[in-house]
């Protein structure tokens, strides 16, 4: 034992103790020159050099920080400081990639706040980006300022090396990589330009834009493409914008190392992770490091698909508060299988061959690191792929392998030093910094442990000594007596502790004792009753054999894992069947309309056959379906289900750059309830904030699938419009009335210029591409411009206009717009005064879709009436009924009804409202929305007349695979309370413990979304925002 | 029979000629009997029948089969038609929200917490547009209350057919209205608030609650010994509460709400209603025991829950039923009232058969109103608000209200919906109409 020191060191060390030899190069030396050699071995060490390699009675060479060799038994050369680290173990040092270490934090109260005035634009200074989320030309190494204080909680939990950027904003600028050592910035660099980090939100940005997720895409999409361009601008001989000099863009220049430097990106959940991974495939960025969330086990199978590491928080939830019996009410499956599952992330994506680093990122309190990492290990992690994960992945994930992450020659002497097995229950006593050691506690504590016998006025006193401290506990015995000792410490290496006399001798006398322990020698004094001393020395009889501590139970896990992992998800997707269903009554919403006591065969996703008395080729299933109604999947014109974090990018009045496609959430509960109503398809629209509205998204209700299984395959491109009351703002408080338009007459103009400005973009493409090769490469190419670039599409008749209308006024000037500018608007939606303008919207070629019968919610649908659909329908227009709404979703077929019952519209005709005719206003009539042969098998079987109230779905078919069945449904329901009640039980077993966590690290769902819900979710979701509307939607939602 | 077939005709060219925004003009009251000869009389009391009904001085007279008619009577064939008391729809703010992004038409909620001194009635807007559009849907009756913060004042029950607000109302009072406060925690990450906060501010409001009924007791007693220095508006309305004459209609959801609301009936001895009652099948057993009844608003709703089944919301009053609670059924809104009487057919297949759905929108709603000695069934001595539908009235398949009675009086089934119909099919009928290119 030559350690020097065994006192408990502070973690902030000394000025001028930095590393001899690396100081001063550049900065003066004022007063005498600091030349304290660094020549240190530590010896005797088990040493872990990289994951799966051990080295026992190791000899550490340290040299001027760096490690100079490492061999067992070595020789210690003269000059070295010796260190005997017998007992102890030793890693490199962890390394971090995702911190904020050692920058300025966002400001406080730069934070956005709802009431007041939209913001519309930013303060340009130096070339920056048009959006203040948008940080680019940061080096966060020119503000990289050490701060020790910070430092001193990642060396805690053995964390040398960190990378670092300000986390704030979406493009946040190009992060760095730094010892935690203390010394000159300059001198701690490892890395001044490393990663670039992202984000899905906006931070501190006071800007209105983007306020939603699909914002934020559309924005990250659309300065990556501005990155490519200015970048190809400025190498251009002739550096001309439209005979304008090319701006310079400081955020645009600053992404230009975007793909050599790679990215870090933070994502919030298994979803938000794949996002991030797709958008960045879209610019070939594929040096990327994912930030991971927990449940990337949820989804393996596409995590492992993007073929990207993933950086994962050290951090697991606390258990779902149960702890009061009415609390289970405010509990969810979804979150009971997390938190039993969570812990055991690391080893599933280890056991798939992900590869991953961790991050303390997230963490409430660093001092969880560690011991969440042993909770990663208990829960099937191995050692090594665990040591891997702190060390050499980082350190090759930063393109520094050759410098850091291993115990080896040549590399930094940033160390780890264990009591113990840190894997298992070591405790970290020090860590070396390029060959300076931060000592946390004693490397070598004296174990007070044992017996010992000394004598008390003639009578033998036994007194035992048990734990090690700080958890000492300790008993004098005295014949049949006993006593407990107290105030038992360890202070410099002594032992001190009382002993009250009562007990033993009656005596109301306590003794103190005070002493070191040497070999087996414990020697000190005792101050009496009277204070006065006595030395005395004791001899250890014995040292307790420390019983082994049993091997931790295998987890073993309740929880089923589902897709998606919530109550009512599947253990398996449905698979394509061979079906015959036979004497069905089959409402085609074809020509051939309603059969009856039909037969249908179905295979390979399709309806193969209908007919009547149909033979049973082999391997096909029979479904009986005598006295059941068998009609096409439901298909909604207009549904808001399955979207994540915002409905509306209501920021712009122009939006056409956004896409619902971008974020589809396969996992949406509602997704599965409208399966039981029969539904199988739904477009799902962007709200109707403003007058152009984002990219629409057709999807399959494939319960299950992910987000891209979700959508309908090649469905054509669609895009929501809106007119009235909520673009020109009227009733979204008094703070929003500076957008242009805030009129219906507005409307019409702002419309016609963004038309007339897509014309433009279009013939600045054609004029570029006429050009030749060689002219090309002179000139400066149009700025891809993805919102004018959809405009174009609509232009081109490629994509097609839903547009959000009401009144009779409006519907008659869009059509007036569209023939000016030359294009078509395909569905008007809602539509409410469509019976008022039937004829006109005939001859235009619209079609619409409408409510059954709402009204009574704004001014706008004052002469709304539930006949609407037949005065349509009667003057030949195209009629469907759409939502809008989850829970009207699932009863289309009612909503059809009505019109049978308001107007005496032909039943079958009613029911072609909810089919056929929403297939062929989506344009994939082709492939879904009736019965015939060679359509896609999107069907429901009803046990009652489709039309009737009294009708309940049975099964709901997608391409030939049950997605929906009744009695399943009703069959699973005891097995999911149960499983539910098991988890609950697990957790007040777990009792106490069963609360420590991170509490805010569970999923949450979105809210039930409605068009006119235009909050900014982004700012809510990140918490930034102060507000929350009370949506005070008593009748299902406004629209 | 002929005669009034024609008259309604009649009735009804001269609606399509006026087609303006005008509501119908009030029914008259009876002056002569009526007998109904025939219907399929949905009595609530009894199974389905066909049967006779006299109707005489606004009251049903006779039930059987061959009545024969008084020497005055008009008597009409209502054979193959189904015949059922008017429909009650509790809780909505029919008339008292025209428009409801508009605040300038609404009056349903006023400021501060302690409202018991309201009473909803007075804003009843008789001429309401939406009015008529339920009625013709089958609702005779409509329990209209206001919402706002905890004690939000007092529900009317009116009658669908009225030239005013006083004209319109049945009964004044019908109970004391508190929108209980929130107990659940929510969890989305829209939610601003911590668990923490969340649980602080529901004890604040729960704490608050209950000093207000404090506070209203100590008016209570001190105005029973003579001690009160001045009236309190808001205590001074509460009086007929501690009296027990005023029934405390608790707007809740969730059972710990649902709970607490018992614990406050009980102790100072009132009756309770819960409204909403999405929970209640949690404890229906609870609320049987208790005497509570429940006015059940989400037949049409999603689950309350992730991890409840699909169909949670609409299998909620089976179990109501076999628990014995009394109950009704409400959409609480206001245009969309006339969907309730779909919304009941609707429940019938998760667990509540047709007779007891047809209860929750008459007798039972009756009951639980204070009025069933009046309305809610086709029994001799009670008024004659009466319903004909040509089929099943519960099902879009049946459903066509023909004729309504209130008290006697016929009412005029016209509504805004009808006549916009009526001038928009005369646009394309007209010959004149081109299409501008």
């Amino acid at each position: 034992m030559t350690s020097a020191r065994l006192s408990l060191l502070s973690l902030a060390l000394f000025g001028g103790y930095s590393a001899a030899g690396i100081a001063a190069q550049t900065t003066p030396q004022l007063g005498i020159r600091d030349k304290t050699p660094n020549l240190v071995a530590l010896t005797n060490a088990t040493v872990q050099t990289e994951p799966g390699k051990t080295l026992t009675a190791a000899t550490i060479l340290i040299r001027d920080g760096k490690i100079e060799a490492v061999s067992s038994n070595g020789r210690v050369p003269a000059g070295y400081q010796q260190r005997d680290l017998s007992g102890y173990t030793v890693y490199a040092g962890f390394i971090d990639p995702y911190t904020q270490y050692g920058v300025p934090k966002a400001g406080e109260g730069e934070g956005f706040s709802f009431g007041r005035r939209p913001v519309y634009e930013n303060e340009r200074r130096g070339g920056n980006a048009a959006n203040d989320a948008i940080h680019a030309q940061q080096r966060w190494v020119t503000q990289f300022k050490p701060d020790s204080k910070a430092a001193a909680d990642f060396l805690k939990q053995g964390i040398t090396v960190v990378q670092s950027a300000r986390q704030d904003g979406i493009f946040r600028g190009t992060a760095f990589v730094a010892s935690l050592a203390d010394d000159l910035p300059n001198n701690l660099v490892l890395k001044a330009d490393a990663q670039h980090f992202m984000a899905f939100s906006k931070g501190s940005s006071k800007q209105t834009y983007p306020s939603s997720l699909m914002g934020a895409i559309a924005l990250i999409r659309q300065t990556l493409s501005d990155a490519n361009w200015y970048q190809a601008a400025t190498s251009r001989e002739v550096t001309t914008v439209n005979g304008q000099p090319l701006e310079f863009n400081a955020a645009l220049a600053g992404l230009a190392t975007i793909k050599q430097q790679g990215v870090l990106f933070d994502t919030s959940d298994e979803r938000s992770l794949l996002r991030a991974s797709r958008l960045l495939a879209e610019f070939d960025i594929s040096n990327a490091l994912l930030l991971g969330s927990g449940y990337e086990y949820s989804r393996l199978e596409q995590i492992k698909a993007t073929g990207k590491p993933i950086l994962l928080p050290l951090n697991f939830p606390a258990a779902p508060d149960v702890t009061i019996a009415e609390q289970r009410l405010d509990v969810n499956l979804a979150d009971l299988r997390h938190w039993e599952r969570a812990p055991a992330n690391p080893a599933v994506l280890a056991q798939a061959g992900v590869r991953f680093a961790f991050t303390s990122h997230g963490l409430t309190k660093k001092a969880d690191f560690i011991p969440n990492l042993r909770k990663a290990v208990q829960h099937g992690l191995s050692q090594q792929q665990a040591l891997a994960a702190l060390t050499t992945v980082p350190a090759e994930l930063l393109g520094l392998g050759q410098q850091l992450g291993k115990v080896a020659p040549g590399y930094q002497a940033d160390l780890v030093i264990s009591r113990g097995d840190l894997f298992a229950e070591g405790e970290i006593v020090a860590t070396w910094l390029r060959g300076q050691e931060n000592r946390f506690t004693p490397v070598q504590p004296p174990v007070f442990a044992g017996k010992y016998q000394f004598n008390l006025d003639g009578q033998s006193i036994d007194i035992t000594i048990s734990g090690t401290a700080p958890k000492l506990a300790g008993e004098a015995v005295l014949g049949e007596k006993k006593a407990k000792l107290e105030h038992l410490r360890v202070q410099d290496q002594r032992l001190q502790f009382s002993l009250p006399l009562r007990a033993l001798t009656e005596q109301a006398i306590v003794l103190q004792f005070n002493g070191v322990l040497t070999g087996e020698q414990l020697s000190g004094y005792w101050l009496d009753a009277a204070g006065k001393q006595q030395l005395l020395t004791l001899q250890r009889s014995a040292v307790e054999p420390k019983a082994p501590k049993a091997a931790a139970e295998p987890a073993t896990q309740l929880s089923r894992l589902t897709y998606p992992n919530r109550a009512f998800g599947l253990s398996a997707l449905p698979v394509t069947e061979k079906l015959h269903i036979k004497n069905a009554t089959i409402w085609t919403a074809t020509s051939a309309g309603v059969m009856q006591n039909t037969d249908l065969l179905v295979s390979n996703g399709k309806f193969e056959k209908i007919g009547q008395n149909l033979a049973t080729p082999r391997g096909y299933r029979v479904i009986d379906a005598s006295g059941l109604h068998l009609t096409p999947g439901i298909i909604d014109e207009h549904s808001h289900i399955a979207t994540e974090q915002g409905v509306n990018e209501g920021s712009h009045a122009n939006t056409a750059e956004v896409h619902l496609g971008d974020v589809i959430n396969p996992d949406d509960i509602n997704i599965y309830r409208a399966l039981a109503g029969g539904v199988t398809t739904v477009q799902v629209l962007h709200g109707s904030a403003n007058p152009i509205g984002g990219r629409a998204q057709i999807i399959s209700l494939r319960w299950g699938a992910d987000a891209e299984g979700m959508k309908f395959r090649n469905a054509p491109p669609s895009i929501k419009f809106a007119l009235g009351e909520n673009v020109k703002q009227s009733n979204w408080g008094t703070e929003f009335n500076t957008r242009y338009p805030q009129s219906r007459i507005g409307v019409e103009t702002f419309i016609r210029d963004q038309f007339q400005a897509a014309k433009e973009y279009q013939a600045a493409w054609q004029v570029y591409n006429k050009l030749s090769r060689r002219e090309q490469g002179r000139t400066v190419p149009p700025r891809r411009d993805y919102q004018l670039e959809t405009l174009v599409e609509i232009l081109e008749g490629k994509r097609h206009i839903h547009t959000h209308s009401y009144v009779a006024s409006e519907i008659l000037m869009l059509m007036q717009v569209a023939d000016e500018m030359g294009f078509k608007v395909n569905t008007y939606t809602h539509i409410l005064e469509g019976y008022k303008v039937a004829s006109e919207m005939q001859a235009h070629g619209a079609s619409v879709s409408t409510f059954a019968d709402w009204w009574g919610f704004k001014m706008e649908v004052n002469d709304a009436i539930p006949t609407n659909t037949c005065l349509m329908h009667e003057q030949g227009l195209l009629v469907s009924v759409n939502s809008d709404d989850p829970g009207l979703l699932r009863r289309l077929n009612q909503e059809a009804a009505k019109s049978t019952m308001y107007c005496n519209m032909d039943e079958h005709e009613a029911l072609k409202m909810v089919t056929i005719n929403p297939a062929k206003q989506l344009k994939i009539d082709d492939r879904v929305g009736s019965i015939a042969e060679g359509m896609q098998a999107d069907f429901v079987l009803w046990d009652q007349h489709p039309l009737s109230v009294y009708s309940v779905v049975q099964q709901t078919w997608i391409e030939g695979a049950r997605y929906f069945d009744r009695n399943s449904d009703l069959a699973q329901r005891e097995q999911l309370e149960n499983e539910r009640q098991q988890l609950i039980q697990k957790v007040l077993t777990a009792g106490e413990s069963a609360r420590q966590g991170s509490t805010n690290s569970y999923k949450q769902d979105d809210p039930i979304w409605h068009c006119e819900d235009n909050d900014d979710w982004l700012k809510l979701r990140f918490g930034f925002g102060d507000h929350l509307h009370s949506h005070g939607h008593a009748h299902g939602g406004q629209h | 029979m002929k005669l009034i077939k024609s008259l309604l005709a009649v009735a009804c060219v001269l609606a399509a000629g006026s087609a303006g925004a005008v509501n119908p003009v009030p029914g008259t009251a009876q002056t002569e009997p009526l007998l109904l000869k025939n219907a399929t009389v949905h009595s609530v009391v009894a199974a389905p029948a066909v049967q006779d009904v006299l109707i005489q001085d606004g009251k049903i007279a006779a039930v059987g089969t061959n009545l024969t008619a008084p020497a005055n009577a008009r008597v009409q064939d209502l054979s193959g038609k189904n015949l059922y008391p008017g429909l009650i729809a509790l809780i909505n703010q029919l008339g008292l929200i025209e428009v409801e992004a508009v605040r300038a038409t609404r009056d349903d909620r006023e400021i501060s917490a302690t409202n018991p001194d309201l009473r909803t009635e007075v804003a009843f807007n008789a001429d309401s547009v939406v009015i008529p559009t339920i009625r013709s849907n089958g609702f005779s009756h409509s329990l209209i209350y206001p919402s706002g913060s905890l004690i939000t004042g007092r529900s009317a029950l009116m009658q669908l057919d009225g030239w005013n607000w006083q004209d319109a109302l049945v009964q004044s009072s019908v109970g004391l209205h508190v929108n209980w406060p929130r107990m659940g925690i929510q969890t989305g990450w829209w939610v601003r608030d911590s668990v923490e906060q969340q649980q602080k501010r529901q004890a604040e409001q729960l704490a608050k609650l209950q000093d207000y009924f404090s506070a209203a007791h100590a008016y209570y007693l001190a105005e029973q010994a003579g001690l009160n220095r001045g009236r309190d508006s808001r205590w001074h309305a509460m009086l007929s509460f501690f009296e027990g004459k005023l029934p405390l209609f608790v707007h809740a959801d969730d059972p710990r709400q649902m709970r607490q609301a018992m614990l406050l009936a009980q102790q100072y001895g009132v009756k309770l209603v819960i409204v909403g009652g999405r929970d209640s099948w949690r404890i229906a057993d609870e609320l049987a025991a208790n005497k509570v009844a429940v006015i059940y608003t989400a037949p049409y709703g999603l689950p309350t829950r992730g991890d409840e089944a699909y169909d949670q919301a609409f299998s909620a009053p089976g179990v109501l039923k076999r628990a014995g609670v009394q109950f009704a059924l409400s959409l609480d809104g206001f245009w969309d009232t006339r969907n309730l009487v779909f919304a009941a057919g609707h429940v019938t297949r998760y667990g509540l058969d047709q007779a007891e759905a047809l209860r929750a929108l008459t007798l039972d709603a009756a009951a639980i109103a204070g009025v069933a000695d009046r309305l809610g069934s086709i029994e001799v001595g009670k008024s004659a608000s009466l319903v004909v539908s040509s089929g099943d009235i519960f099902d879009y398949r049946g459903h066509q209200v023909e004729q309504m009675w209130i008290d006697g009086r016929s009412v005029d089934l016209d509504n805004r919906h009808k006549q916009l119909h009526r001038r928009y099919q005369q646009r394309y009928q007209q010959p004149s109409q081109s299409v501008q290119p």
